[in-house]
């Protein structure tokens, strides 16, 4: 008997690294391979017939002028403003999320009831539509005789010139394109709030607002961050919805530069090394958000 | 630090079972270490310059005969067409009539299929794709050469395009491809200023000075196209004439000026200056000669082309000018259908058809300036973006340039394109 648990454990043993094997090789090809690749274009230093360069397969033969350049252009050069631009326009759209996300992800896990199922439908309804086409479409709603503007000339406003390459339009369209992505985990992390823990706050005598501040908003703020991580990482190396509701370079985000030299012209070796400084800020940032979560579980604990 | 194994103060620690959490935190120090090794190996190995292109560069003054190769050949003569399946075409958006594409669908037995790509840089990277194979494309001059001697395309068989003697003489023996060995002439071009006349009070001398002029802030579109856009620049603000300079001070001089388009007018880039300027979203666009006679097409109901205007320099030797071309990718699965189109595309009442729906001019003799306009199909107003067989003689045009010069024009328009 003995003897048989034993095997069994040995099995079990090497079933879950067994399981573990298809989202390792998963990992190593659509991440670490293209990430390689994108090293091996940065680094190298030779070009082809197009101009091109030729990917430095080899460690040994990486060049690091381009990638030195490129960090430089970025601390004090021409790309310094672009990726001021990207914090400050990711920050204001994570703002505008929590403004008008934290309420509804809210609302659905503590007041909506029986109509749960339906809001969570309507905010997943998003993702039936194209990215792209949803932001097309808000083109037509913004332009100088859109609908925007008939609604706002309803209500004795001026016109705006919402397309005309200006920052505030960039921004709300992030923070719209995003929302979901921020709603959803917030939503999970508020409705696993024990209700007993507030129902406890309010015996004590505490008021909806104080319940909310020091019962409901410290517990739910790793799904807070969570959500915040989850928009601002896809959000900053964003440039498709600038491209359609700006286009003008005065809005351009890192992305678009990234997009510019990748897309366009032989430089792929600048554009692979805004790539890899991109994913080094990111990291910075999905550091502190793993020594939050680590934390919050020792705390928890 | 390395671990010593007779050191009684370490022992090693019994394994830990890895959570979730750990295989992140692992994947972040790789991903950090990984990225940062660069920095940490703080060499100074600059990309190298390249002052050379490793082959003849065409120019008007000298031009160049693209050569034949043994491992290239072009098909034989005498071939029955390909038919069935899908006929597929690598080519701009809205650049070909659909009526065009459906006719020789049906008479041929194929389907015809468009790629659409936005520039050149798109088209290489779609044609140079692994798998992949189209049956036309559409190079410019400028990267015509490249892509011979990188074997993109192959070359051509006259004895199927007959309709070649209805091109302009000048186009039957470019510059760029003497004997036209590997391609014939699609369409050609100038760029200029497309306007909306109904808000536009007075043109200056200089038609270029629109695109800085303060009163259409927010209105104001140049061409997403550096060498267009930097081209236009140094001649509008006579840095200099030459407009594929090698020069840094003049390339940035000029960069420098469309930078300040940006906090003067919030300056936007595109290539739909077709349908921005007759859809009143954009005032000032700097276009090519095409879009303003595609842009009556897409004028809203009730308006008539006069709302439009087009401006190019009155001197044939200050015109910028251009063309694409039409070439068969080495890899096209029906080639003799290839050299079908092409003489089709060469057909008088056939490119007219065409020019009926891109606007842009075929070279062909027969229609000529006075015959479009007399058929309608160039509104009076927009005489100024007809091109004429002597902007070709004097006008300026974009050549294949060498890695540095384009590397060169490239940085100073990132950027122009990070917002200066």
């Amino acid at each position: 008997m003995a003897e048989q648990e034993t095997r069994r454990d040995r099995a079990t043993r090497r079933l879950w690294p067994a399981l573990a094997l298809p989202g390792t090789f998963w990992l190593i090809a659509l991440f670490l391979v293209p990430f390689y690749a994108v090293m091996a274009v940065a680094f190298s230093g030779s070009i082809n017939i197009f101009g091109e360069p030729v990917p430095a397969w080899n460690p040994l033969d990486w060049k690091y002028g381009t990638f030195r350049q490129v960090v430089s252009d970025s601390i004090s050069g021409p790309y310094q403003e672009v990726w001021i631009r990207t914090g400050v326009y990711s920050v204001l759209a994570l703002a505008l999320c929590i403004v008008i996300g934290y309420p509804v992800a809210y609302y659905t896990a503590r007041l909506a009831g029986k109509r749960r199922g339906l809001i969570l439908a309507l905010l997943l309804a998003p993702w039936w539509i194209n990215y792209i086409t949803r932001m097309l479409a808000w083109v037509n709603l913004l332009q100088e005789d859109g609908y925007v503007n008939k609604t706002l000339g309803f209500f004795g406003i001026a016109p705006v010139s919402w397309l005309a390459g200006n920052a505030y339009t960039v921004v709300i369209a992030l923070a719209y394109g995003y929302l979901p992505f921020f709603i959803i985990p917030l939503y999970a992390s508020l409705d696993r709030i024990d209700p007993r823990l507030l129902e406890a706050s309010r015996d004590l005598g505490m008021s909806p607002v104080q319940t909310f501040l020091r019962v409901t908003l410290p517990l739910s703020k790793l799904g807070l961050i969570t959500a915040l991580v989850l928009t601002a990482l896809p959000m900053a190396g964003d440039y498709y919805t600038n491209t359609i509701v700006s286009g003008s370079p005065n809005t351009n985000m890192i992305g678009n530069q990234i997009e510019l030299f990748l897309l366009q012209g032989p430089l792929k070796h600048y554009g692979a090394s805004l790539v890899l400084l991109l994913s080094l800020v990111l990291l910075f940032f999905m550091g502190y958000y793993l020594i939050l979560t680590q934390r919050a579980g020792r705390d928890a604990r | 630090m390395s671990f010593d194994p007779t050191d009684p103060s370490v022992r090693p620690r019994p394994r830990p079972r890895l959570s979730r959490r750990d295989l992140l935190r692992g994947g972040l120090w790789l991903g950090a270490g990984i990225g940062a090794a660069p920095i940490l190996a703080a060499c100074n190995n600059a990309f190298p310059a390249v002052e050379s292109a490793g082959y003849k560069l065409a120019r008007p003054n000298d031009p160049v005969t693209l050569p034949f190769k043994d491992s290239n050949p072009p098909i034989d003569d005498g071939l029955d067409p390909e038919t069935g399946g899908a006929f597929k075409i690598l080519n701009y958006e809205a650049y070909m009539a659909p009526g065009v594409m459906k006719d020789f669908g049906a008479k041929n037995d194929v389907e015809v299929q468009v790629t659409p790509y936005s520039n050149y840089d798109e088209m290489l990277a779609k044609l140079r794709t692994p798998g992949e194979s189209f049956d036309l494309v559409f190079p410019g001059p400028n990267v015509l050469s490249k892509m011979v001697y990188a074997e993109l395309i192959q070359p051509m068989n006259h004895s199927y395009v007959p309709n070649l003697v209805n091109l302009w003489k000048e186009y039957q023996d470019p510059w760029y491809d003497r004997g036209a060995r590997y391609t014939v002439p699609y369409t050609i071009y100038g760029t200029g200023v497309m306007y909306r006349a109904d808000r536009v009070t007075s043109i200056p001398e200089n038609g270029y000075d629109l695109l800085w002029d303060d009163q259409y802030s927010g209105e104001v579109n140049l061409l997403d196209d550096s060498s267009e856009a930097i081209g236009m620049s140094l001649l509008r603000n006579h840095i200099s004439t030459d407009i594929n300079t090698g020069n840094p001070a003049f390339v940035q001089e000029a960069t420098n000026s469309l930078i300040d388009l940006i906090s003067l007018v919030n300056v936007k880039t595109d290539v739909s200056a077709y349908s921005q300027v007759p859809e009143g979203t954009s005032t000032i666009h700097q276009a090519w000669s095409g879009d303003p006679i595609a842009g009556q097409y897409y004028l809203p109901k009730g308006e008539t082309p006069d709302v439009l205007g087009y401006w190019r320099p009155d001197k044939p030797a200050a015109r910028v000018i251009g063309s694409d071309n039409i070439a068969i990718p080495k890899g096209a699965s029906k080639p003799v259908l290839s050299h079908l189109m092409i003489n089709d595309l060469l057909d008088n009442d056939i490119a007219l058809q065409n020019f009926g729906f891109n606007g842009y001019q075929p070279p062909l003799t027969k229609l000529s300036a006075r015959y479009l306009i007399d058929r309608g199909l160039i509104p009076e107003n927009l005489m100024s973006a007809v091109v004429l067989p002597e902007d070709f003689d004097f006008g300026l045009t974009f050549y294949e340039v060498t890695p540095d010069v384009e590397a060169l024009w490239r940085q100073f328009w990132s950027e122009f394109k990070a917002g200066g």
